[in-house]
């Protein structure tokens, strides 16, 4: 109802959307502070002294948050793409053809955005040690498919379902062979997906924190158990470093894609797992 | 029993160049049906939005029986608005649904169940009340939602596209329907359709919107008969539009001399008359009778569309099939324009 | 190929993923917790690890924490969510900058909230800094105990600032796709802006906030690192328990840790069931 507003009610409006403003923002302000401060005692509102110490160390070689990064990047992106392998034909099968059992497949492709990592992970954990997979790069990267693989299958499902086959029909009784056809005909029309998809995968990975420390048995360590182990040593300015270079990604994915994002997409559950 | 008066009523939606509605004034007497016609996106459910308070006129105002109603809340003006698309509550039951305006209004509950009872019996749909909305056919839901509409016994009633989701068969029952209990309650009834025969089936009087302005406010039939201008009479199917001069009694073009009916205005126009006026000439007629060759036949099974060429001018006609049966492309056949069937706009 | 063969390939891989990390997973849990590991050579399972965790008053005060850090994040969120949704409905000055900040928030990393909130409200935190500004308390200790406190106030307000965004966009998904019209006619039927919230928008809505609210609970019921930056040692979340009894020197406490984290799988099947009744749309898009 598009009445216009009283004055009152606009004015409401206006102030509650300040007070969101100010809490969505607040607890990454004090973040950003430490980075940039040299000492920040009670009960100082601001530092004293400011300094790139905090920054010039989370840059050098040394200190191995550069390294960790280039970890933590590689891992996701490997999830990212595994995910994509796997989930985009299983997003097809469930998207195009209805099937005995199908409630069946999608509730177990469901299951893993709702169980808890750690309900599944210690019993992996045990399995993985007699396999050797313990605190290795690959261990972690299969175990991180857990919560990227469905919801890339979600998103595909959802772009499947709208996805007319017939096109492919029409490109091979044109004469173009199977592969072809992928790539001319069924790859554009479904690249929307598997970018959204692909950058949530990513984003889930990114964000996981207790099936890496569990996989990884602390060899493998990802940004965000760096973040977490400055945290509660209490380098707090090293930590507001650590934890801007954290989230830059996820803002400059959101950047990328704000305009395929709706919260219509299956996707937006993913948000969940972060 | 409310007599609405719509003055220079007019919209302009934020950011748009063309206002969705232009100064648009109407009045439409108590107790009867009017349907706006036009086009879609001419700013007919527009108008019905601004009536019913759901929407914020840019200038303009809406009355009823002389006061006002601008500053009325949406749920205190005694207009309901049925949707096009029905809009039952879906997590509702049918008698709930048919309910809510009394809930709303804190009615006692075994009062509502009582009045909700009269109402689906009065639109034919007594054992339907424990029903989901979604387990009814279209026509079912549409009944539901005329029930819920009129149990708040409204001042005036405004139908959005009332008949256009219905098949065939479910039209004529529908339009029996609204026209019986709209006169037993005596409501005042808007309602808008692009569909020049669901306005001429339903209403009393019709008002065509072209544009965002009002071309013509008649009776149904005078649509037909005798359209303000050629915009107008195209809306209603016409075809032929012949230029030329009037003197009030005959039209000279170059069809000829035609005679024309009483009220005819003078002065250079077009002359106006739909194909299925124009009828095949026996011979004997006395005037307003032409030769005509047949450049075209298109049948379309209960009637046949004729192209005609009379003095090199083209002119469109419809005719039972049988009475051309023996006529082929090319060939000649005397044709006759009834006097009181032409019109000059 | 039959359809049947092709849906069986192309189901396959992500099949195989599925059931052997993730079931996979959940039974070598289920089955270490009855202290059955035929290869270690443990063949009479039994109910011990259930019975110390359920003989221990530990275990009931983490399940009590958790249960009310849950449900008072998931209800507070659902609630603020629906007026951030309401508010983000109409156009106001700011609003772009309000969803904006909403999609940030939807990225950054729980752990990295809970990280901001400690900042922000432990004792020598941001606001104890602020009070002591302006003359509230006299020294650190005064300040009311946010985080590391028994009622779990930090992480709770760490869920909060997470999740209303996330519930908040669902829900301003499913408003936008509901359109306005229902409450147009709720309105012309005479029901006044309070009865057409109350009884129209809410009901439509409901599935969409249930669902949405399904995947916090869960979450916040299971997940490690928010708690136990933000948490009290004891009673610690029921996930931060079973970590700590997990990687305890003595072996065997293992079995008790799984123990727990088949309760909390247990839970979450509950979720499930809630969350696939309320939710028709997920996969069909």
């Amino acid at each position: 109802m598009a009445t216009q507003e009283s004055l009152g009610m606009r004015s409401f409006r206006v102030l509650t959307g300040a007070v969101l403003i100010t809490w969505l923002i607040l607890p990454l302000i004090p973040l950003a502070i430490w980075s940039f401060a040299k000492g920040w005692f009670y009960p100082d509102l601001l530092p004293r002294n400011w300094s790139m110490r905090a920054w010039e160390y989370a840059m050098s070689d040394t200190a191995g948050v550069l390294d960790s990064l280039w970890l933590t990047i590689w891992i996701s992106l490997v999830a990212t793409f595994l995910s994509i392998l796997v989930g985009v034909p299983a997003g097809r099968a469930l998207g195009m053809y209805k099937f005995r059992g199908k409630e069946i497949v999608e509730l177990m492709i469901l299951a893993p955005t709702i169980v808890p990592g750690i309900a599944v992970v210690l019993g992996i954990h045990s399995v993985f040690i007699s396999m050797g997979l313990n605190n290795t790069v690959h261990g972690v990267i299969l175990v991180h498919l857990i919560p990227t693989l469905p919801y890339m299958v979600l998103v595909m499902a959802g772009i499947f379902s709208n996805y007319d086959p017939a096109f492919e029909a029409q490109a091979r009784s044109l004469g173009a062979s199977p592969l072809k056809t992928f790539w001319y005909v069924t790859l554009p029309a479904i690249r929307p997906g598997i970018i959204v998809g692909g950058l949530f995968a990513f984003l889930v990975s990114w964000s996981q924190y207790i099936l890496t420390l569990l996989i990884g048995g602390g060899r493998v360590e990802t940004l965000p158990l760096l973040l977490f182990n400055f945290a509660t040593s209490g380098r707090n300015d090293i930590t507001g470093a650590i934890g801007m270079i954290y989230i830059l990604p996820g803002i400059i994915i959101l950047l990328l894609t704000a305009k395929h994002l709706s919260g219509r997409s299956g996707a937006v559950g993913g948000f969940g797992q972060i | 029993m409310t007599h609405v008066s719509i003055k220079e009523l007019t919209k302009v939606y934020p950011g748009a160049e063309a206002p969705a509605l232009d100064r648009l004034s109407l009045e439409i007497p108590t107790g009867e049906l009017t349907a706006l016609l036009g086009p879609s996106g001419c700013g007919k459910t527009t108008t019905m939005k601004m009536i019913a308070g759901l929407l914020e006129p840019t200038s303009g105002d809406v009355m009823f029986d002389g006061r006002s109603v601008l500053r009325d809340k949406p749920e205190n003006r005694g207009v309901v608005m049925v949707f096009q698309n029905y809009l039952l509550f879906p997590y509702m039951s049918v008698a709930e649904n048919v309910g809510f305006g009394l809930k709303m209004r804190k009615i006692d509950p075994a009062e509502i169940s009582r009045r909700v009872g009269e109402m689906l019996e009065l639109v034919k749909l007594p054992h339907l009340g424990d029903r989901k909305p979604s387990a009814l056919s279209g026509g079912q839901q549409q009944r539901v939602a005329l029930a819920r509409a009129l149990i708040v016994q409204p001042n005036v009633l405004l139908l959005d596209e009332p008949l256009s989701n219905l098949d065939a068969h479910l039209r004529f029952e529908m339009r029996d329907l609204i026209r019986s209990l709209q006169q037993e309650m005596g409501i005042t009834t808007i309602f808008v359709t692009h569909d020049q025969e669901e306005a001429v089936v339903l209403a009393d009087r019709v008002a065509l919107i072209l544009d965002g302005q009002m071309k013509q406010y008649d009776r149904a039939d005078v649509f037909y008969k005798r359209p303000v201008d050629e915009a107008t009479a195209r809306f209603f199917g016409g075809h032929n539009f012949i230029p030329g001069t009037s003197d009030g009694h005959s039209f000279e073009c170059a069809l000829g001399k035609l005679a024309l009916p009483a009220g005819a205005v003078s002065g250079t126009g077009r002359l106006t008359f739909r194909p299925e006026n124009v009828r095949i000439g026996s011979g004997q007629e006395q005037e307003n009778l032409l030769t005509a060759q047949i450049a075209d036949i298109i049948y379309l099974g209960t009637q046949t569309r004729l192209k005609l060429i009379v003095c090199d001018t083209e002119v469109e006609a419809v005719v039972n099939p049988n009475e051309i049966e023996s006529y082929g492309v090319g060939d000649t056949l005397p044709v006759h324009l009834p006097r009181t069937t032409l019109w000059v706009i | 190929m039959s359809d049947r063969m092709k849906i069986f390939l192309l189901l396959l891989p992500a099949m195989f993923i599925i059931v052997v990390l993730f079931f996979g997973g959940l039974a070598i849990g289920a089955m270490r917790s009855f202290n059955y590991m035929p290869v270690i050579g443990l063949t009479q399972p039994n109910f011990d690890a259930y019975i110390s965790v359920f003989t221990d008053r530990e275990f009931y005060l983490s399940f009590a924490l958790t249960f009310h850090i849950a449900f008072t994040s998931t209800v507070i969120s659902s609630v603020l969510a629906i007026g951030a949704a309401l508010l983000l409905r109409r156009s106001f000055i700011g609003r772009g900058l309000v969803n904006f900040l909403f999609q940030i928030n939807l990225t950054v990393p729980h752990l990295v909230g809970a990280i901001g909130m400690l900042y922000l409200f432990s004792q020598s935190g941001s606001f104890a800094r602020l009070a002591a500004e302006f003359n509230l308390i006299a020294s650190p200790a005064d300040f009311p105990a946010l985080v590391f406190d028994p009622y779990a106030i930090g992480i709770i307000l760490q869920y909060v600032w997470k999740e209303i965004p996330f519930i908040g966009v669902i829900v301003l998904a499913n408003m936008q796709s509901i359109g306005e019209d229902y409450e147009s006619v709720a309105r012309s039927l005479g029901a006044s802006k309070w009865q057409t919230f109350r009884y129209v928008l809410l009901p439509l809505i409901f599935p969409g906030v249930l669902s949405a609210s399904v995947m916090v609970f869960a979450f916040t019921f299971g997940a490690y690192e928010i708690p136990a930056i933000l948490g009290a040692n004891f009673p610690a979340a029921l996930p931060v328990l079973a970590y700590r009894k997990y990687t305890d020197v003595d072996l065997a406490a293992r079995p008790e840790a799984i123990a727990m984290a088949i309760v909390i799988a247990l839970l979450s099947a509950v979720m499930i069931y809630f969350y696939v009744r309320y939710s028709r749309r997920r996969i069909r898009g």
